[in-house]
């Protein structure tokens, strides 16, 4: 299914966003629990508003109707 | 409350809780103070209290020492005014020489500011006499004119006279004017005359007033200057004439006299000899060439000990600013004056301790004193200023969040949430990846070229821009993302992300314009489906979307708003607030709005027909009737039923156990305080004037009426703050309506007239009105309503934003600062 996928997805790129901040800027152990939530709300946020489109177009209760020019 | 909190409920995160402070006294021995105050404010993270509160400026120690920083400060302004009217910049070319002691400095600038006043001085009295010898020779240049041209005209006459005389010696010729011709040397000798020059705006009534003061008996020339000339007395370029007036009498010549000195007329004296007026030119131009050679030699002179001056000046000017904190900061310890030295209080994070007292030593040993300052950490009930240690990333977030109020002393701080949930809720109303991209073009240039831009002044638009970069920065990034996902590049969609999901029902089509199209594949993968850009059930369904995201962004960052309040309660070990506060409040919000939450995702993924609208609306109503075709899953009326009264047990849960526990709380309190009166002796000597605010009034009634309050207003705010989050819906909506508009009423429109001009004011068109609407006016807007999202709906749910604060004495800031 398109949406445990994607979902996976957006858990991969968190972690992998969240070792790259840890490997990239180590900055002891407070600043890195701090880089960590930013990249955990951050994909949270980016996570949620995805998945609430597509959600919502999974099973369409309106169709597009074309305008009548086209 | 320095030693309440400090719980250790997780781990310590940076920027979440305010750093830990101490309230520290130093004693410091006299003859190492000044030193000892100029380390500290190098380290810059100390904040002295005033200890002198009651003292005016006047009474201080050091008051005497500051008004010598004032005197050295004008003396600066003064230079520096000098040098931008030279022309001069200030430089710190030589920055390497030894440093000046405060007392040498002082001599230095009274020195160059006596020996710069002196040549200021002379050299405008030379430019003054300069300026007068130009006027002259022009007024001796122009009047000799006058005379010229009236002694030819005069000579021609009398040589037409002559030549009349002799040609036709008819009756006719009078018999008088060979008598006058005879008498009028005589009473030309008579005539005065005053020469000068008269600004060109005044010369008309100069002229008038002349004429009906004398009534007319005046003769009065006047010469145009083609070049303004300097006015010696006000040194100033101005438009002159240059006037001859001939008149008889003494009484005229007292009239005239002052009229010249009325309208500011210079008089210069012109001798009646042409030949002598020549002899004066020559002399005058000698003289105003000597004159000019001295200004010049002057000029560059004053110029040396400028430019001598503004290599200096920035470091001079630094100097006396430190001197002058330094001073001011000494004012405020105490000074014993028996033991001879000074005490300091003050405020200071935890984490300096071992750099303050570095400093401490290095100032003892740098200044030979014999003993030491003594460092050590008073106990305290005082509230400690709050202080978060921010980067350049983090602090433009961290002002939006102290804009609204600076945090308690460590309470959790919404300032690491909204670094996230700010540009992406500015996003969710700015979704368009063309208008994002345009924005990140325009914060990159901030961004990489900082180290530029921050050193120079820019204008007060600009300095915001710059300063909210980082701010920008993340709301562009969220930009592109959610635009993205809401499919639009300045309004059109694009199959990024693999085919439509819809297809006509049939081959030929014919319904796609009534019936519509019909999902064919699977969901299009990332975003809104590019089919629905442009059909007429568009905005409906967009409409139906963008509402029902608002209302689960909402819900989930007031529930994430909740969460904190639980982390602060942990933090500052309040278990009332937890089981009193906390808890119902989840209940309350989630019953009711986290239930609507639901339904919309089970409606979405079952692909239910109900109405939402009715379900919630009978949920308050008639709890009891039965659902009917709006029923979404099985027991879905039991639920309703639970969740309806765990709402409405939340209210009154919220509302009255906690006054009565506090009430509780401190009647136990007081009974131990009846024991621990002896220790209290002890520290009283320490905290002689910290004791206010230790056992305040307990009013039953005041602290039930501020908790009806907040229950209250918890209780509707739940309801207007959901509904206040589909502000998001509509900005967002505004935002794609504008920009289709733009893009279709003047993109499309200029192509469609297949002419190239059209088509050039059709783009400048569309550029301006993206960049100046949607660009720089929806920015603000959604900035705006980003902002109150977060000030209002998110952060009163737990944040208290009551403290002050931590303005340490430091000289980085003062070198910021503006004079």
């Amino acid at each position: 299914m398109g949406f445990l996928v994607t979902t996976l997805i957006f858990v991969v790129v968190g972690v992998i966003a969240s070792l790259c901040a840890r490997i990239c800027c180590n900055r002891g152990p407070s600043t890195n629990l701090l880089h960590m939530t930013l990249i955990i709300t951050a994909t949270v946020c980016c996570w949620m508003m995805w998945a609430i489109v597509y959600l919502a177009q999974l099973k369409p209760l309106i169709v597009p109707v074309l305008s009548e020019g086209e | 409350m320095a030693e309440q909190g400090g719980g250790g409920c997780c781990p310590p995160m940076d920027l979440f809780r305010s750093e830990s402070m101490q309230l520290v006294q130093i004693i410091i021995p006299n003859e190492s103070a000044h030193r000892t105050i100029d380390y500290l404010g190098e380290i810059g993270l100390i904040q002295f209290k005033d200890l002198n509160a009651e003292k005016s400026p006047f009474q201080r120690t050091y008051a005497n020492q500051i008004k010598r920083c004032g005197e050295m400060a004008r003396k600066l302004r003064l230079f520096k005014e000098q040098m931008s009217k030279a022309g001069l910049l200030s430089s710190s070319v030589s920055a390497t020489q030894v440093d000046l002691s405060f007392d040498d400095l002082e001599v230095k600038l009274g020195d160059l500011e006596s020996e710069l006043i002196e040549m200021n001085a002379n050299g405008d009295k030379l430019q003054r006499s300069y300026n007068e010898l130009v006027e002259y020779k022009l007024v001796l240049q122009k009047a000799g004119e006058f005379f010229h041209i009236a002694q030819s005209s005069a000579e021609a006459l009398h040589r037409e006279h002559a030549s009349n005389q002799t040609g036709e010696q008819s009756l006719e010729t009078p018999l008088l004017s060979e008598q006058e011709a005879v008498t009028d040397p005589s009473k030309q000798v008579k005539l005065g005359f005053i020469t000068g020059l008269v600004p060109r705006e005044k010369s008309m009534a100069f002229e008038r007033i002349l004429f009906r003061a004398t009534r007319g008996n005046v003769f009065l020339r006047q010469a145009v200057v083609e070049e303004p000339v300097t006015d010696p007395v006000s040194g100033e370029k101005v438009e002159k004439n240059v006037f001859a007036v001939f008149f008889s009498g003494e009484r005229a010549k007292s009239k005239i006299l002052k009229i010249c000195d009325a309208f500011g007329a210079n008089r210069y004296s012109v001798p009646e000899d042409l030949g002598k007026q020549a002899q004066m030119i020559t002399e005058v131009s000698g003289r105003i060439s000597e004159l000019k050679t001295t200004i010049d030699v002057g000029l560059v002179h004053r110029g040396n000990l400028l430019q001598t001056i503004g290599n200096q000046y920035d470091r001079w000017n630094i100097l006396v600013r430190k001197e002058k904190s330094i001073y001011h900061t000494l004012n405020m310890l105490s000074i014993d004056v028996t033991r001879k030295c000074l005490v300091a209080e003050g405020w200071s994070p935890v984490f300096a301790t071992k750099q303050i007292q570095d400093a401490l030593q290095r100032a003892t040993h740098d200044s030979n004193s014999e003993v030491g300052a003594i460092f050590r950490v008073l106990r305290t009930r005082e509230m400690p200023p709050t202080y978060f240690r921010t980067n350049k990333f983090t602090s433009s977030f961290q002002e939006i969040v102290d804009a609204y109020g600076v945090a308690k002393y460590q309470e959790a701080n919404p300032g690491v949430y909204t670094i996230v949930t700010f540009p992406f809720l500015f996003a969710v109303m700015f979704g368009d990846w063309g208008h994002g991209i345009c924005l990140l073009l325009a914060t990159m240039y901030f961004i990489l070229r900082e180290k530029k831009l921050s050193s120079q002044k820019l204008g007060d638009i600009m300095e915001m821009t710059f300063g909210g970069r980082y701010v920008i920065f993340m709301m562009s990034l969220f930009s592109i993302y959610t635009g993205l996902i809401y499919n639009e590049f300045f309004s059109v969609p694009f199959e990024l992300f693999g085919r439509s999901a819809y297809g006509c029902r049939d081959p030929s089509c014919r319904d796609s314009t009534t019936a519509g199209l019909i999902k064919v594949r699977d969901t299009y993968p990332f975003g809104v489906d590019p089919a629905w850009h442009g059909t007429r059930s568009e905005l409906p369904y967009l409409n139906s979307l963008k509402m029902k995201m608002s209302i689960l962004l909402g819900v989930a960052q007031m529930n994430l708003g909740i969460i904190l309040s639980f982390f602060n309660a942990l933090f500052f070990r309040n278990g009332v607030n937890i089981w009193c506060q906390f808890v119902p409040q989840m209940i309350f919000l989630n019953a009711l709005f986290g239930y609507l939450s639901i339904l919309i995702i089970v409606k979405w993924c079952t692909g239910s027909k109900a109405d939402l609208y009715h379900v919630m609306i009978y949920m308050f109503l008639s709890p009891t009737d039965e659902l009917g075709e709006n029923q979404l899953f099985a027991g879905q009326k039991t639920t309703q039923l639970v969740l309806l009264l765990s709402a409405l047990v939340a209210v009154p849960w919220m509302l009255l156990p906690k006054p009565f526990l506090l009430k509780a709380q401190h009647t136990r309190h007081q009974g131990q305080s009846y024991t621990a009166l002896q220790e209290a002796e002890e520290s009283l000597l320490v905290e002689s004037s910290d004791d206010s605010g230790h056992h305040e009034e307990f009013e039953f009634s005041e602290i039930f009426v501020h908790q009806l309050i907040h229950t209250i207003e918890f209780v509707l705010g739940a309801v207007s703050n959901t509904a206040s989050y589909l502000r998001l819906w509509a900005l967002s909506l505004a935002h794609s309506e504008l920009s289709s508009v733009f893009y279709e009423k003047v993109l499309l429109l200029a192509w469609g007239f297949n002419n190239v001009i059209i088509l050039i004011i059709g783009i400048i068109v569309f550029i301006f009105a993206t960049v100046g609407v949607l660009l720089v006016m929806e920015t603000l807007s959604a900035f705006l309503h980003a902002l109150r999202l977060h000030w209002v709906e998110f952060q009163n749910k737990f944040y208290e934003g009551d403290g002050y604060k931590f303005s340490p004495f430091s000289f980085t800031l003062i070198d910021g600062e503006d004079e």
